[in-house]
């Protein structure tokens, strides 16, 4: 793992692709920081955090579009995927090069909040307030990050990946909005449940390659979903919400920008990247497996 | 050792790779011959563990590649058809990153790059950025990345391709020395380069061996049975001259052109018939114009296995007459 670290760092630095993401990060940091504390003379930094969280949309691609769609593309794959190490260390050594870099993007960045907390003279920083806000904001880039390796892994064209992460990075920001505009009725909920349960039968028929227990896994699905609409309809009022909401990770930051680290926010992150990581070594198993 | 039993790789309703069985021991070169989508790449890959197999088990010096990949993966360096290189590295960054993911001890790194370079003559690309690379150097530093850690099975697909015919030489003759002490299965569609490196071979065809011998046994009948020979005659004339010998078996018209036949022949009993074909023509005044060993036996075997995939090469030989 270490090796594949190493190397990653490495290959930030030798391209283009490190300077790029730092060089972004600090310059769109320092505009929000110049319109949110600086030009308003207001000293709550999680603002900046805020407003900045629109970057992700572009820099999180830049980190993870070439991870693993550069390796197939090279076919420099067949060397790693020959060499005695795990598909698992493989994975997290690319994850956490990103995470690093991120890291380090967050460091430099660390010297607006020291600005502040020198020379604001009105009001003094808040250090509590800001530690929390750029806790919940660093594990949140590392989710998005989770999801764009993941991304990268599908394709082994760079701009695909780079556009699906977008995408998708979009479509977790916007969540709120979507889970908003569901519509609320319990039918609605009951359809949108059968899909789900579908999808994931066919998830489960894909990886097993067995077309019996798609079916038996989706046959018992649908029979202990519907039966709960028979029995207790009044669960599934607001479901596709509550079900949207549960992937909504700008909601999570919420908390970290009043200032509360809560263990529940925290588990919550560790979980959707975790499930990303997963999710990645899988499609490569599978894959060679296919 | 490599043991190999009942490998199949089934893509949905094709198969790639159709219950293949074999076994190669220490210090055996064994090459891979086979027309293209035959199934070479796709084999080397699953006995490397780039791809899984969809049933049949791989023994890599007594580790399953299933059940104990890593440990299998450690007797193994991999060569791919095409050089798994990283452009933005330098050739020398680019070996310490194999020797990092072979996890080879430090202490001995110094020494055993020093080798891999000269043995594959790489030492002055060292600092050159492998993306600089020519196709050859491209090919030879791949060839280095497989033998990080030293590894007592080297798996090499098509290791020449792109080199010039002095580099084919050397590592043709580095492959043999390699080959000494250690488990080598080279894969190419070059029958002289099959016949002059390995001890065995095996003609793979739409994903079956479809013949496993050693390479003496492939050319055993000896080649001076076989001949070619163009004379200043029609065909059937020539055939009616070479009927009236008894050591003559088999007589083919393989081209005809103003005036000249060439023809293949081939002796009774593995005879050698150049002194014979002279005679015959020249009682007749019939002036042979060329006269050579027909292709080798492998080449034969092999053209046999695949018919009719190989005729504009067949042709070769007649055009270049001319």
């Amino acid at each position: 793992m270490i090796a594949i670290l190493k190397k990653e760092l490495r290959t930030y630095f030798t391209t283009i692709t490190g300077y790029a993401f730092l060089g972004f990060f600090t310059l769109i940091t320092g505009y929000f920081f110049i319109s949110q504390n600086i030009n308003s003379g207001y000293a709550n930094y999680n603002d900046t955090l805020t407003g900045s969280l629109i970057m992700f949309l572009l820099l999180i691609p830049i980190l993870t579009m070439r991870s693993f769609s550069e390796e197939a593309r090279q076919k420099t794959d067949q060397l790693l995927y020959c060499s005695p190490i795990k598909i698992t260390d493989i994975v997290l050594g690319k994850f956490l090069a990103a995470v690093i870099l991120f890291m380090i993007g967050i460091v430099i960045t660390a010297v607006f909040p020291c600005i502040l907390n020198f020379y604001a003279a009105n009001e003094n920083m808040d250090v509590g307030l800001t530690v929390a806000g750029l806790i919940g904001y660093f594990l949140m880039g590392v989710c998005f990050i989770s999801v764009g390796i993941f991304i990268s892994v599908t394709t082994d064209n760079q701009l695909v990946a780079a556009a699906s992460t977008f995408a998708v990075i979009f479509m977790l920001l916007m969540m709120d909005n979507i889970a908003q505009s569901a519509p609320t009725g319990s039918k609605a909920s009951l359809i949108f449940t059968l899909a789900a349960v579908l999808a994931v039968s066919v998830y489960v028929y894909i990886t097993t390659k067995n077309i019996a227990v798609g079916i038996v896994f989706a046959l018992l699905g649908g029979l202990v979903i519907s039966a709960l609409f028979l029995i207790r309809p009044n669960i599934y009022d607001g479901a596709i919400a509550s079900v949207l909401g549960w992937f909504s990770v700008l909601r999570r930051f919420e908390n970290s920008y009043l200032g509360i680290i809560n263990i529940s926010d925290i588990v919550y992150y560790i979980t959707f990247s975790s499930l990303f990581i997963y999710f990645t070594v899988n499609t490569i198993e599978k894959r060679r497996w296919a | 050792m490599i043991e190999v039993k009942n490998l199949t790789k089934k893509y949905g309703s094709f198969t790639a790779v159709d219950n293949i069985s074999f076994t190669v021991g220490e210090g055996e070169i064994l090459g891979f011959l086979g027309p293209n989508g035959a199934g070479k790449t796709t084999t080397m890959n699953m006995m490397t563990g780039f791809i899984s197999s969809s049933s049949g088990s791989i023994k890599i010096n007594g580790f399953d590649m299933l059940d104990d990949a890593l440990n299998a993966k450690k007797q193994l360096g991999y060569m791919p058809d095409v050089p798994p290189l990283y452009g933005d590295m330098t050739v020398r960054e680019y070996l310490e990153f194999v020797f990092d993911i072979k996890k080879v001890k430090k202490s001995d790194r110094q020494t055993m790059l020093q080798n891999i370079c000269a043995l594959t003559g790489i030492t002055p690309m060292l600092t050159r950025l492998c993306s600089h690379l020519s196709k050859g150097y491209k090919q030879r530093v791949s060839l280095a990345q497989a033998l990080v850690g030293m590894p007592d099975v080297l798996i090499l697909d098509e290791p020449t391709s792109g080199l010039d015919p002095k580099q084919i030489i050397d590592i043709r003759n580095l492959i043999k020395r390699l080959g000494e002490h250690r488990t080598i299965i080279i894969s190419s569609h070059i029958l002289s380069e099959v016949s002059a490196v390995c001890d065995r071979v095996i003609i793979i065809n739409e994903g079956k061996i479809a013949a496993m011998d050693t390479v003496e046994n492939f050319s055993k009948d000896g080649s001076a049975s076989k001949q070619i020979v163009s004379v200043k005659c029609g065909f059937e004339e020539a055939k009616d001259i070479l009927s009236n010998w008894n050591a003559v078996d088999k007589v083919y018209l393989k081209n005809e052109e103003e005036g000249v036949s060439t023809l293949k022949v081939v002796a009774k009993e593995g005879k050698d018939i150049r002194e014979i074909i002279f005679a015959a023509f020249a009682q007749r005044e019939i002036p042979i114009i060329m006269l050579k060993d027909a292709e080798n036996s492998l080449e034969e075997a092999f053209l046999n296995i695949i018919k009719g995939e190989y005729t504009p090469e067949n042709k070769k030989p007649s055009e270049d007459e001319e």
